[in-house]
């Protein structure tokens, strides 16, 4: 497996322990790029930083919360709205964002009676919230504000009120991964433990690491549901401040994205011995494995299967309908950090198309470990790639499609390579088996995209053929494909709807008997 | 002989670095308990013994260590022709080159970190 220099970052020598090719009969043992390592100036990194990390990747996404920054009105704007974690209280998370404006003057004679003032503001403004989290920033960390002590002012004078600080300032890491691990234990120090949950199952998770992304947590939520089993809380897509207090009291911890939530797992399985339980959301496969092993683990196999044996018939050839137009496809799987592995293997498997390049901007060195063994060989792995690079691999591997973030998306787009967005995705959720069918539609759209082709053509040199029609996506999708394929009664397109949420939402679940004597 | 194991053993190396995450937790004291608290019992599954469900971390492992010995049976048919003997010592290979892989050679500078 040896490693990878890139022509463009030859005068970034350091870079070249970055990224390696996944060889044939190699193994982990041979080469691994370093990672989590702070980027090498000169280097344009993609990545974010530890307060973007904390705020923007794991606090915000908790829906009945008024998310503070302490710091500069930037850095609140600057990671507003750009992800799509959305919530069933319409959203408040993400309808508003909130900071205490820091200027230079704060700077100097400091920023705590500030903060204070801006703390009553905004209860006040919303009164029907309770609970805020305070995100402490690089200016307000530089100059020693003490938020904790502010905060606990404020609760001895609104005691319906609960605050939670997190103090991750921007420079707290390499990347926004340093801010997922303070975050993490932030949480479990000052708020697990101080709220008792009703208990109303035999069965109880945490679903840790899941931000419903455009709604996955509730398809999630759908199948756990129809398992009977009691959904404590959710860490912290969708999930409520006071829910997230309670964690303390689950039978197991159902672990999804373990870059960003690992450390609470693993902190909750140290001091209350709750097990953790690593699944694959994404896929057919990974997720019908991972609910025979949530089934498993509480005695309820059958209804996990039953789920399973419904979701597959009524999905699958939906699925297949689209492998059979994205065999071959090359991707360059380019997400921040858990997709890598989530993805790497399964779209191969179960959508055709070949991971010709994988990489995270804030991964580490284990997040690199599952994705270099779960894609095919031949693979380019790239840590904390800059936008150089990014080019030089997408000139050079000429991918078909790539999954990234909007920044090196837009880049991607100039050269004329679609995109799909990794991180909030397009026609979400993606998640479960109807979401993956709407990812795999995704990517059938992008790639047989009639705009995408018409805007191929550079109207500055190349010849405009007068004599053709436009074509439509089928009619490129199906040129290659045997009759067999194209008239196929058992394979169809999505047959969905636009959104398919609403339905989720009114959904009525059927009870199961509980061997609860007396369910408190 | 040993060829024949070893060969078996990739294979079931293969699977288990495709499909499954419980091998790479983050330190090697944790991948470590993994390794041991998975393969043992898919062992035991394997060989047709009585498998320990006292703690729910045994519990934990178990569910891993079931699917691990399906998916094992369905995708290699040459399981079935074993005897007990053999299973054990190709669990015993398993388990050796697992922690290998993933613990002994791995080059992951985080693995000895004192904190999560």
């Amino acid at each position: 497996m040896p490693y990878h220099e890139f022509s463009c970052s030859k005068c970034i020598p350091e870079r070249k322990k970055h990224a390696v090719i996944k060889g044939h009969g190699e193994d982990l043992t041979a080469a691994l790029p370093l990672g989590y390592l702070n980027t090498i100036p000169g280097s344009i990194s993609e990545r974010g930083c530890a307060y973007c990390g904390a705020k923007h990747v794991i606090g915000t996404p908790m829906k009945d919360v008024i998310h503070m920054s302490h710091g500069p009105i930037g850095c609140t704007y600057d990671t507003w709205q750009t992800k799509r974690y959305i919530s069933d209280n319409d959203n408040f998370q993400i309808k508003y964002t909130y900071a205490t404006d820091m200027k230079e003057k704060h700077v100097i004679f400091g920023a705590e009676k500030l903060l204070k003032q801006n703390i009553i503001e905004a209860f006040k403004a919303f009164p029907n919230m309770k609970r805020m989290s305070i995100y402490q920033t690089c200016a307000s960390a530089l100059i020693g504000d003490d938020i904790n002590a502010v905060a606990q002012e404020v609760m001895d004078e609104m005691p319906d009120v609960d605050i939670f600080v997190c103090n991750s300032p921007g420079f707290g890491g390499p990347s926004q991964s340093g801010g997922h691990h303070k975050i993490n234990i932030a949480w479990i120090n000052q708020k697990v433990g101080t709220v008792e949950p009703k208990i109303t199952s035999d069965y109880v998770i945490n679903y840790v690491g899941e931000y419903n992304i455009q709604g996955d947590q509730e398809v999630m939520m759908d199948f756990f549901k129809r398992m009977g089993i009691q959904v404590l809380s959710t860490f912290t897509g969708n999930g409520s401040y006071d829910d997230l207090r309670a964690m303390h009291r689950a039978h197991l911890n159902v672990l999804e994205c373990a870059r960003s939530a690992e450390y609470i797992c693993n902190e909750l399985r140290k001091r209350y011995g709750i097990p953790r339980l690593d699944i694959d959301g994404f896929g057919f496969e990974p997720v019908s494995v991972s609910l025979r092993k949530i089934g498993l683990f509480f005695g309820i196999e059958d209804r996990a299967q039953a789920i399973i044996d419904e979701e597959t018939a009524r999905w699958k050839p939906e699925l297949d309908w689209y492998k059979e137009r994205l065999k071959g496809k090359r991707v360059c799987l380019w997400p921040g950090g858990s997709k890598l592995w989530h993805w790497a293997h399964v779209i191969h498997e179960e959508m055709g198309v070949d991971v010709v390049s994988v990489y995270t901007k804030f991964g580490h060195q284990g997040d690199m470990e599952k994705g270099i063994s779960r894609c095919e060989e031949g693979a380019l792995a790239i840590d904390d790639p800059n936008e150089l690079e990014g080019l030089e691999t997408m000139q050079t591997l000429k991918p078909d499609i790539i999954f990234t973030g909007k920044r090196p998306g837009e880049v991607a787009k100039k050269i004329r390579v679609p995109y799909l967005n990794a991180h909030a995705y397009h026609n979400g959720p993606w998640k479960g088996y109807e979401g993956w069918v709407r990812f795999a539609r995704d990517i059938y759209n992008a790639i047989y995209s009639p705009i995408h082709q018409l805007a191929c053509v550079d109207i500055s040199k190349d010849e405009i053929p007068a004599d053709k029609g436009f074509l439509t996506q089928r009619m490129l999708s199906d040129a290659n494909l045997s009759e067999d394929v194209i008239s196929s009664s058992s394979l169809r397109q999505y047959t969905g709807k636009y959104d398919c949420l609403p339905e989720l939402r009114k959904k009525t679940y059927s009870s199961f008997e509980s061997k609860l004597a007396d369910v408190v | 002989m040993e060829d024949l194991i070893k060969e078996k053993v990739e294979q079931l190396v293969n699977y288990i670095m495709k499909k499954c995450l419980w091998q790479f937790h983050s330190r090697a004291w944790d991948r470590k308990d993994q390794n041991e608290g998975i393969l043992t019992k898919t062992r035991q599954l394997l060989c047709g013994e009585p498998v320990e469900l006292e703690t729910p971390a045994d519990r934990c492992w178990w569910v891993d260590a079931v699917c691990l010995a399906d998916a094992f049976k369905s995708r290699y048919p040459w399981l079935a022709a074993m005897d007990k003997a053999e299973i054990k010592q190709l669990m015993r290979c398993l388990h050796e080159r697992m922690d290998y892989l993933t613990i002994t050679g791995s080059l992951n500078r985080e693995l000895t970190d004192r904190h999560y």
